[in-house]
């Protein structure tokens, strides 16, 4: 690639938003990211592409934001949001004037709420406490944070936008004020990538992006802790109509469903540790909604910190805003640097449209901004999906038409064609073929396996790795099968540490036995 | 006894994907196509929701529940198959192939209005007219369809004269007995009756619902369950168990109702094999000599039982008798799963360890409780074999 016009900072959703809104409108730009895409918050939250009831009492515009961007999204990412619906419920204990204020909120910020009763509520989602007092469903969907991102990249891609892994940002150049590069290190060493902008969207590392350029930007990283459940416990998205607090949405999302969030100050983005605490805190809160909760299987717990803007002085946690903020750093003297903070999932697109259009006021680019219009990649067609039916597991077709998109789909389904062996299950919970693992893993971008689970799910199911991570190793070929053994194992592990009760507890130590057994990889370390 | 294995089995949320029932799955190792227990149920119900289809592998499982037996984690996956198999069945029609297979209660009954309907019903042919079978609709026509005795065994009941006495136990004949094998039932009785046993039967017991549940007919079979049950509770309430000589029926009853609809009410303690109702008395232990070396096929559902071989231990109190397990697996017939047209052929090669081992063996007999793992083992082998029951009745010596 000649040199970019643009370099962004940071492989979120909000930076992949970013590097698809410029490259579609014809500004060269490159993305780099330290590690994999989405590593932080993009992809460690509930999934949940809010309707905007969720903000609809405390933050108008906001909700407003979310409800418009929920409706585009639905359009251009259908391969990526499961149009659930949501359901929101409040309990005896729950304050009803909250009630009254939400449904005025939710009308005056245009979101569209049906009030249903008590027994249809129970009906669409039996699992839920009888002691509901009222219910309402709202446009909520489940959003896939990885796919969305693998996406964004596709589309970018297309219009010449380029991206770079594993690559980290360690220096912002400027001459006479004026942004000149980023250097970078990655295997290969440390460079120069000249450039003429520089866009800081590295969420919580915003502040850290943000003093190798001499800048001050205030960023409360805002850790979330989630839980995992091994099944859809519920078909929609369900929030409880209360003022917002810990563990009352829980979002439906392919085979599992996740239960979240927490909110805590942490001093570090890097810190996405969870601990028992955390987890029978949200269990707790979490069995309000569903009295039966603790019977379910858990899968992992997780963590990912929010990136909440802090102007000097502003508040923290969960009263802090949600909104975003743009910030020109040529009013402090650095021309060409640009931050872009706050804000949340559901409204990476707008964000990316607003920034994009002050740079490309500086560029003197006057082309519109076209995402909200057109599909972020093209969907796999019914007929095409309908020919290739018979080489896909049962109830295998239209999760990996949606994972994969047409151009990847198109191949995986030539290769389970053309080579039945690739028919061979290698994740039996979630229903990857080793066609398309093989497919995924064969790509650049796939460093390690854990790259590849992320794109694929596998791994992600029940038994959390226990059998398809030997059959990953032995196949991917890039590392040696043990040293990619053990690192997708501890990552397993990571998330399944806090949960080790009941069935999960069964399931960490069938795998850690067979590993050291097999491989004499001790997965687990130290169980407790 | 009843009460260990009664209580639920557990559900998808248990399932370590150890793949022990994989090994343990007499169809997996009999059909290549077939993904096999933990697929069905425990890994891929997780999945339904994507979209709307099918696997040919919920029509497969042949539901003789060695898969249960294997799980180190109590899951019952044979059950939660047929639960899925009863939801396919919520949105999809039956064939007729299914309908007829699934109601063999009915079928008997029909016969019985017939003139002569038993012998009707035992020339082949006839057979189909009667009850609508033939392969055009999907039952095979390789092997010969269950043969209806000339009176059933209600009807042989009423003219058998026992003594009265305190000691009462209600016999669940089941529709194989009840129509096609009443000298079992009449075995029983003398079994009983040698031991100061007076055997009740009750006109309002229906089917088991075992043919309805492994034919998704889950609606039906609940209604069996909520009678049956009713029954049960009532002999109970009388201080009379209920003792069945079918291990699938006894199966059925104590638990596999109870697991399939998740309602305590169907968990049985009231209801026993014979042979395991047999340890619990002070036997009669005035047996002839039966000088027989028998080779003994143990039915996948008293495996299931976990009640260990009641029947081996009470017949090795039989002088000079000698029992020899044949150790072969299932039989492949699995009810109605070896009738279907398409899977005749995997019956029979599921079948072929234990026809090898019969047909090798110099026993003198063959036996095992289960009626269609007998009239499988007739078909393989051609010998025709007992229930431990006519065994034992034969060595109680005419008093
Ligand atoms: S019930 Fe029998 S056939 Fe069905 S999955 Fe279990 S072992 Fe296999
Ligand atoms: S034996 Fe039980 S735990 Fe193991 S895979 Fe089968 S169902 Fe799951």
């Amino acid at each position: 690639m000649d040199n970019p016009t643009v370099i962004i900072i940071g492989g979120g959703a909000t930076g992949l938003g970013i590097l698809r809104d410029l490259s579609m409108r014809g500004v060269k730009t490159l993305l780099v990211e330290k590690g994999d895409l989405t590593n932080g918050a993009s992809s460690r939250y509930h999934g949940l592409l809010h309707s905007g009831g969720r903000y609809a009492v405390k933050d108008q515009s906001a909700a407003r934001e979310c409800i418009e961007e929920n409706q585009i999204l639905r359009r251009i990412g259908k391969s990526c949001v499961e149009e659930t619906e949501g359901m929101f419920v409040r309990l005896e204990s729950d304050d009803p004037n909250y009630e009254s204020q939400w449904i005025d909120g939710c009308k005056s910020s245009g979101i569209k709420i049906k009030k249903i009763s008590v027994d249809e509520a129970l009906k669409l989602e039996p699992i839920l406490t009888s002691k509901i007092v009222s219910a309402y469903l709202v446009p909520d969907a489940a959003i896939d944070g990885f796919r969305l991102s693998w996406q964004l990249v596709d589309s970018a891609k297309r219009f010449g936008g380029e991206i770079k892994t594993y690559t980290r940002a360690v220096g912002i150049d400027s001459h006479n004020g004026k942004i000149i590069g980023v250097r970078v290190r990655n295997r290969s060493g440390e460079h120069e990538i000249p450039c003429d902008i520089v866009i800081n969207a590295a969420g919580g590392w915003t502040g850290k992006i943000a003093e190798m350029a001499g800048l001050d930007v205030g960023v409360q990283p805002d850790k979330g802790t989630l839980l995992v459940f091994n099944s859809r416990l519920v078909n929609r998205v369900v929030n409880r109509l209360h003022k917002s607090g810990d563990g009352d949405i829980f979002v439906p999302h392919g085979s599992v469903t996740i239960l979240g969030t927490s909110s805590m100050s942490v001093p570090t983005p890097e810190d996405t540790s969870t601990s028992r605490a955390e987890v029978e805190n949200l269990m707790r809160i979490g069995s309000e909604l569903i009295e039966n909760l603790p019977k379910y299987r858990l899968l992992r717990a997780f963590a990912g910190s929010r990136p909440l803007y802090r102007p000097k002085g502003g508040a923290i946690g969960r009263e802090a805003s949600r909104g975003f903020a743009i910030i020109d750093h040529s009013m402090e003297g650095l021309d060409g640097m640009f931050t872009i903070v706050g804000g949340k999932f559901t409204t990476f697109r707008l964000m990316a449209e607003k920034i994009s259009d002050q740079v490309c006021k500086k560029l003197g680019n006057s082309n519109p901004c076209r995402t909200a219009s057109e599909p972020i990649v093209a969907e796999v067609s019914s007929k095409s999906r309908e020919n290739v039916q018979k080489f896909f597991p049962s109830f295998g077709l239209n999760l990996a038409a949606n994972r994969l998109g047409k151009d990847r789909f198109e191949k995986v389904a030539k290769k389970l064609e053309s080579e039945p062996e690739s028919r061979q299950l290698l994740c039996e919970c979630e229903n990857i073929t080793r066609a398309e693992f093989e497919v995924i893993a064969s790509e650049e971008t796939s460093t390690d396996l854990d790259d590849i689970r992320r794109r694929t799910r596998f791994g992600m199911g029940t038994c959390q790795g226990t059998f398809c991570t030997f059959r990953a190793a032995c196949i991917f070929g890039k590392n040696s099968a043990i040293d990619s053994t053990r690192e997708m194992l501890f990552e397993r592990w990571k998330g399944i540490r806090p949960v080790l009760i009941g069935q999960s507890l069964k399931q960490a130590e069938l795998m850690r036995s067979i590993y050291i057994s097999s491989l004499d990889v001790n997965a687990g370390g130290e169980l407790f | 006894m009843n009460e260990n294995f009664a209580g639920i089995r557990k559900t998808i949320d248990h399932c370590v994907a150890c793949t022990a029932c994989m090994a343990a799955c007499p169809v997996m190792r009999a059909l290549q196509d077939y993904r096999g227990p933990k697929l069905i149920a425990p890994a891929h119900g997780r999945l339904h929701f994507s979209q709307d289809d099918f696997d040919r592998s919920l029509e497969f499982c042949s539901n003789c529940k060695s898969c249960d037996r294997a799980c180190p984690n109590g899951v019952s996956v044979s059950n939660l198959n047929m639960q899925q198999r009863g939801k396919f069945f919520e949105s999809h029609k039956h064939s007729q192939r299914d309908k007829i297979l699934a109601h063999i209660e009915s079928a008997g009954k029909k016969i019985r209005t017939i003139p002569f309907g038993h012998q009707a019903a035992n020339w082949g042919s006839s057979v189909g007219k009667i009850l609508g079978i033939s392969e055009k609709i999907g039952i095979t026509a390789k092997r010969p369809l269950p043969i209806y005795a000339r009176k059933n065994f209600k009807t042989l009941f009423k003219s058998i004269h026992q003594q009265k006495s305190d000691r009462k136990i209600v016999f669940y004949p089941g529709c194989y007995i009840n129509e096609n094998d009443p000298d079992v039932g009449i075995a029983l009785i003398r079994v009983m009756n040698a031991n100061g046993i007076e055997v009740l039967i009750d006109e309002n017991f229906r089917c088991c619902g075992s043919p309805l549940i492994s034919t998704g007919f889950m609606n039906e079979s609940r209604l069996l369950a909520e009678n049956n049950s009713a029954r049960i509770q009532d002999w109970k309430s009388k201080n009379i168990p209920v003792v069945a000589a079918c291990t699938t029926c006894s199966l059925v009853l104590k638990s596999e109702l109870a697991e399939i609809f998740g309602d305590d009410r169907f968990a049985n303690n009231n209801v026993f094999d014979a042979f395991e109702f047999l340890e619990t008395i002070d036997l009669n232990l005035n047996l002839a000599s039966v000088p027989k070396r028998i080779l003994y096929h143990v039915p996948c559902h008293l495996k299931s039982q976990g009640i260990g071989l009641p029947a081996r231990e009470i017949l090795s109190e039989i002088p000079d008798l000698k029992i020899e397990l044949a150790d072969a697996g299932c039989c492949g017939l699995s009810g109605n799963f070896g009738y279907k047209k398409e899977l005749y052929d995997v019956s029979m090669k599921i079948g072929r360890e234990l026809f090898d081992r019969i047909l090798s063996s110099d026993a003198d007999e063959v036996m095992s409780e289960c009626g269609p793992c007998r009239m499988q083992i007739q078909h393989g082998t051609n010998r025709e074999p007992m229930h431990p029951l006519e065994i034992l009745a034969g060595a109680y010596l005419p008093n």
